[in-house]
């Protein structure tokens, strides 16, 4: 066994023992360190195949023998589970201290990793799918264990309910690949026929996607996410909904064998269409988890459009820029999974100091909480895809990728990418104005509530984990040319590309993001210099001479008003005003307003009340009776005798 | 001539930039039968605001500072990513299209970042305006550039100047859908009737003027020259893309030259026309900008496919 072999067993074990270590009484410091020590190792191994190291473990294979392996694409997928992880299990440490049920919690965190890298490192089906199980039903039974108010429990029944429904894509797609043994042999699938094949990519579009949160299979991300402890939260949507797009990767590039055309498209359809949708909900979401949560499915869905830009490239047979196209899928799966823990993680800081999330309660914490504020600022601009930060480097290579599917040579596709190209542009614009919104609601003016204005920094475990993530936001924005190869090469018949720091690719002005960087530092601190400091004396910001008073303040609802209005024929937003009156005059004046989630109520409902109703049929021949029964059996032995007799059967 | 052009972009960008909204100023007060300012106007505002000393309204923290600097420095990148006459010098700064679409935004993001520092209702208002026309006008900017893009197959802002040059392009329906698509652009993002009234002292009305409400001093000429400096990169790639340009180095400068002046003609007679739109009727005609780039990239398709 090499260096590597033995990282990775010892890494799993730790991982285990992290697990159980809590559960035989240990404290949950210990279980958090094994687990943390589990999942550097395990990182360790995953930096070392993607950067070119032999895979190692078995290869795939259809039986039922377990069996483990890493490649490069698990090892980029096991690379960014630990960058995530890390700081989510130091920030975890002292997030549960004193909680209730602590070591329970910090027995299912080790679980939930274990199923993560379970299901990226599977090299047969039933390993696969039993992590891929498991890796649901950790998340639920973390968020009970810290809530068991019937909201909660209404929560993990519909994430449960929606996550097995959709999984049953999963099981058919793996299943049936395990069947036509296209996981050991990629090209076994061409043969077996185009049904078999649609079964596949059908079932791992339902499945996969279902778990990715891709729009309109998403009903289970935007109330999961929330109510699952921060740090879980963070791995959730940091990494859970990423090994969900592993699982896509894999079938549609590898094991599907060459795709037909309809399958690009559909992902850039159900990408857009998660792009768009994702962040116009997130925008006019007043709780901040549940704002990530619905800017989680607009990441998913740039990560889909990628992909299915890239699908669309190897339709037409240009492998070049197939590849790139998934490697800007990749590499915004890793820029996303860094901003959004980040976001969670600070998230669960601001929760644990002010009391809420409600984004009209808080305002004014980036001087109350340097820390945790200041690198909220830095996941805000990074998730708003502002240049120089790593979310407009991956956004860059997703639209480069866009453009150039545009640029022919058929025209359907064509203009099929050029709408994609275009949505995305309007997506990036939608994040900056939902994150703008969320940062300046969060961090900036004056406190809007009396917890927020005497909110405090955290201790060092829960101010380190952001700020760490922070610098890898930097980090990845400095230098994603770097990557870009190792990313390029986990694609089908890709082209060697060399390693620049900026990402240099033909057909393009390049993306010189050190340059960038460096650049808008310095031209600030010269233009800081060059105006100096002088002041007038400190006045209150203009409002007509009127005193500025809380009740002036802007709100969320107000910032995304023009935008709400503007799109009132899609969101049909709800505004109740009541103004009551004594005599003439106006007493007191109640708003209320909302836009609601008409995914809920044009989708989901109808398809809940006929189910509902197809059940009451059903009941009504269950009755219970054993006559009925009886009854039953005899019409069907004598249905059958009918049927022998004439001929039908037999 | 590289080098010129590079001197060009760098003085050009500096200290050419407030000429362009002086003269549309100029020559709309004098289209409306009023004398009106001079064109060097601007230039004596920025020397008065540089002399004077900048605001601090409480309570606000250092994104109210950095935000003038930072919209300052991506604007002045954003200078060098333009090539001038076909032409631009190696900054390593690339020249992609897409990177200019982004350091726009960045300028965005930190003027909406400071109006919510100060926590002022009308610098608010302009931003939450600003924003959502952003969210239609920057598919609209990305969808004009790519009808650019088309004939170069490339997103080289120098690659596109150069394929626009010559007759050959406006034999193309896509040119015209293209620079149609674009004449919306420029006024977007220069903030120009019908869009927005540069002009307007109430404060209700503002879109780009209303988060500088609370900036004075250095602070406020940074801003300001920002702007101008967006009226000439805009106006500059407009008549580098979609504008008439043709022969050597310096015949090409020459049109440049009669493209800017032509084009800061076309604001002030547009100003002069047309009165400021709804607010809410404003995505709709970005909306029909974009449908134009498009039909505009499927005749550019269906050309390359006979």
């Amino acid at each position: 066994m090499g260096a590597a072999e033995t990282a990775a067993v010892l890494g799993a074990v730790l991982l285990l023992a992290g697990a159980i270590a809590p559960l035989v009484g240990l404290p949950g410091g210990i279980g958090l360190c094994l687990q943390a020590g589990g999942i550097g190792l395990a990182g360790a191994v995953g930096v070392a195949v993607l950067c070119g190291a032999a895979p190692i473990g078995s290869g795939f294979h259809g039986d039922l023998t377990p069996a483990l392996g890493v490649d490069g694409l698990s090892g980029f997928f096991l690379t960014t589970i630990a960058i995530v992880a890390l700081p989510a299990l130091a920030y975890g440490r002292e997030y549960l201290r004193g909680a209730p049920r602590e070591r329970l919690l910090v027995a299912l965190g080790g679980l939930f990793l274990l199923s993560l890298g379970g299901v990226v490192t599977a090299r047969d089906p039933t390993t696969f799918l039993a992590a891929w199980e498991l890796m649901t039903l950790a998340p639920a039974a973390a968020i009970l264990a810290r809530r068991t108010d019937s909201e909660a429990r209404h929560v993990v029944f519909v994430y449960l309910a929606v996550t097995h429904l959709g999984g049953t894509g999963v099981w058919i797609c793996v299943l049936t690949l395990a069947h036509y043994g296209a996981l050991a042999n990629p090209g076994a699938m061409a043969e077996g026929g185009v049904a078999a094949q649609t079964v596949v990519i059908v079932g791992a579009l339902v499945g996969f996607g279902t778990k990715a949160g891709l729009m309109p299979l998403h009903a289970w991300l935007p109330r999961a996410h929330p109510v699952a402890p921060s740090h879980f939260s963070a791995l959730m949507s940091g990494v859970m909904v990423k090994v969900a797009i592993y699982g896509l990767v894999r079938v549609l590039f590898e094991w599907a064998g060459p795709v037909p055309l309809w399958v690009g498209l559909t992902l850039l359809a159900v990408g857009l269409l998660s792009a768009l949708g994702g962040v116009i909900f997130a925008l006019v979401q007043r709780d901040l988890k549940r704002l990530l949560a619905f800017s989680s499915i607009e990441n998913v869905g740039i990560v889909a459009l990628g992909l299915g830009a890239a699908l669309v490239f190897l339709w037409e047979g240009d492998r070049t820029w197939a590849a790139f196209a998934f490697a800007a899928a990749l590499l915004h799966v890793l820029s996303h999974a860094v901003f959004k823990g980040l976001l969670f993680l600070v998230a669960g800081s601001i929760e644990r100091t002010v009391g809420s999330l409600h984004l009209d309660r808080l305002g004014g914490l980036l001087g109350r909480m340097p820390w945790t504020g200041g690198a909220f600022l830095v996941g805000a601009a990074a998730i708003a895809g502002v240049p120089p930060l790593n979310g407009f480097a991956s956004e860059w290579l997703t639209l480069q990728a866009l453009v150039h599917a545009a640029f022919g040579p058929s025209l359907g596709t064509g203009l099929a990418a050029a709408v994609a190209a275009a949505g995305l542009a309007a997506t990036a614009a939608l994040a900056l104005f939902c994150f703008v919104k969320a940062a300046g609601l969060v961090l900036l003016g004056a406190p809007r509530g009396p917890r927020a204005a005497e909110a405090t920094d955290p201790g060092p475990a829960m101010r380190l984990a952001p700020f760490f993530l922070a610098a890898c936001c930097v980090g990845l924005a400095a230098v994603p040319g770097l990557l870009l190869p190792a990313l390029v090469k986990l694609a089908p018949g890709a082209p060697a590309i060399g390693a620049h720091p900026s990402l240099e690719l033909p057909g393009t002005g390049s993306l010189p993001s050190p340059w960038l960087l460096l650049g808008i530092v310095v031209l600030s601190a010269v233009a800081w210099r060059v105006r100096g400091e002088r002041r007038a004396a400190p006045v209150p910001a203009w409002a007509c001479g009127q005193e500025e008073e809380a009740a002036l303040q802007w709100t969320s609802a107000g910032f995304t008003k023009p935008l709400v209005l503007v799109l009132q024929a899609v969101l049909r937003p709800r505004r109740e005003v009541e103004v009551t009156r004594h005599g003439g005059l106006v007493a007191s004046v109640s708003y209320r307003g909302e836009v609601p989630h008409r995914f809920d109520t044009h989708v989901y409902r109808p398809l809940r009340s006929s189910a509902l109703a197809a059940a009451a049929l059903v009941r009504r021949i269950q009755s219970g009776s054993v006559r009925a029964y009886a009854g039953y059996l005899l019409a069907l032995v004598l249905a059958m005798l009918v049927l022998l007799r004439v001929g039908a059967i037999g | 001539m590289t080098a010129v052009a590079a001197l060009i972009q760098v003085l050009g960008g500096l200290a050419l930039a407030p000429l362009l909204p002086g003269l549309v100023q100029s020559l709309k007060a004098r289209l409306q039968g009023r004398r009106g300012p001079s064109p060097l106007q601007p230039y004596r505002d920025l020397r008065r605001l540089w002399g004077k000393s900048g605001a601090d309204p409480q309570p606000t923290t250092l994104v109210y500072r950095l935000a003038p600097c930072v919209v300052a420095a991506a604007t002045a990148l954003a200078l060098l990513l333009v090539p001038i006459a076909g032409r631009a010098p190696d900054w390593s700064l690339g020249n992609d299209a897409l990177v200019l679409v982004g350091l726009f935004a960045l300028g965005r993001f930190a003027l909406a970042a400071a109006s919510w520092d100060t926590g002022s209702g009308f610098a608010l208002m302009g931003s939450s305006r600003d924003l959502t026309f952003a969210v239609f006008g920057e598919p609209l900017l990305l969808l004009a550039l790519l009808v650019a893009a088309f004939p170069a197959a490339s997103t080289d802002l120098v690659a596109m100047s150069v394929a626009a040059g010559g007759s050959a392009p406006w034999g193309e329906p896509a040119h015209w859908c293209g620079a149609a698509a674009f004449a919306l652009v420029v006024l977007v993002e220069t903030g120009r009737q019908p869009i927005d009234n540069p002009d307007t002292h109430l404060e209700l009305t503002m879109i780009h003027e209303g988060p500088l409400l609370e900036y004075a001093g250095r602070d406020l000429a940074l801003l300001e020259w920002s702007g101008a400096a967006r009226h000439w990169i805009v106006l500059v790639l407009a008549a580098e893309l979609f504008g008439p340009h043709w022969g050597g180095f310096w015949a090409q400068l020459g049109w440049l030259a009669l493209g800017l002046v032509a084009l800061c003609t076309a604001l002030a007679a547009t100003e002069t026309a047309q009165a400021k739109m709804r607010i809410l009727r404003v995505p709709g005609l970005l909306a029909g900008g974009c449908a134009i780039a498009l039909v505009g990239l499927a005749s550019a398709l269906v050309g390359g496919l006979v």
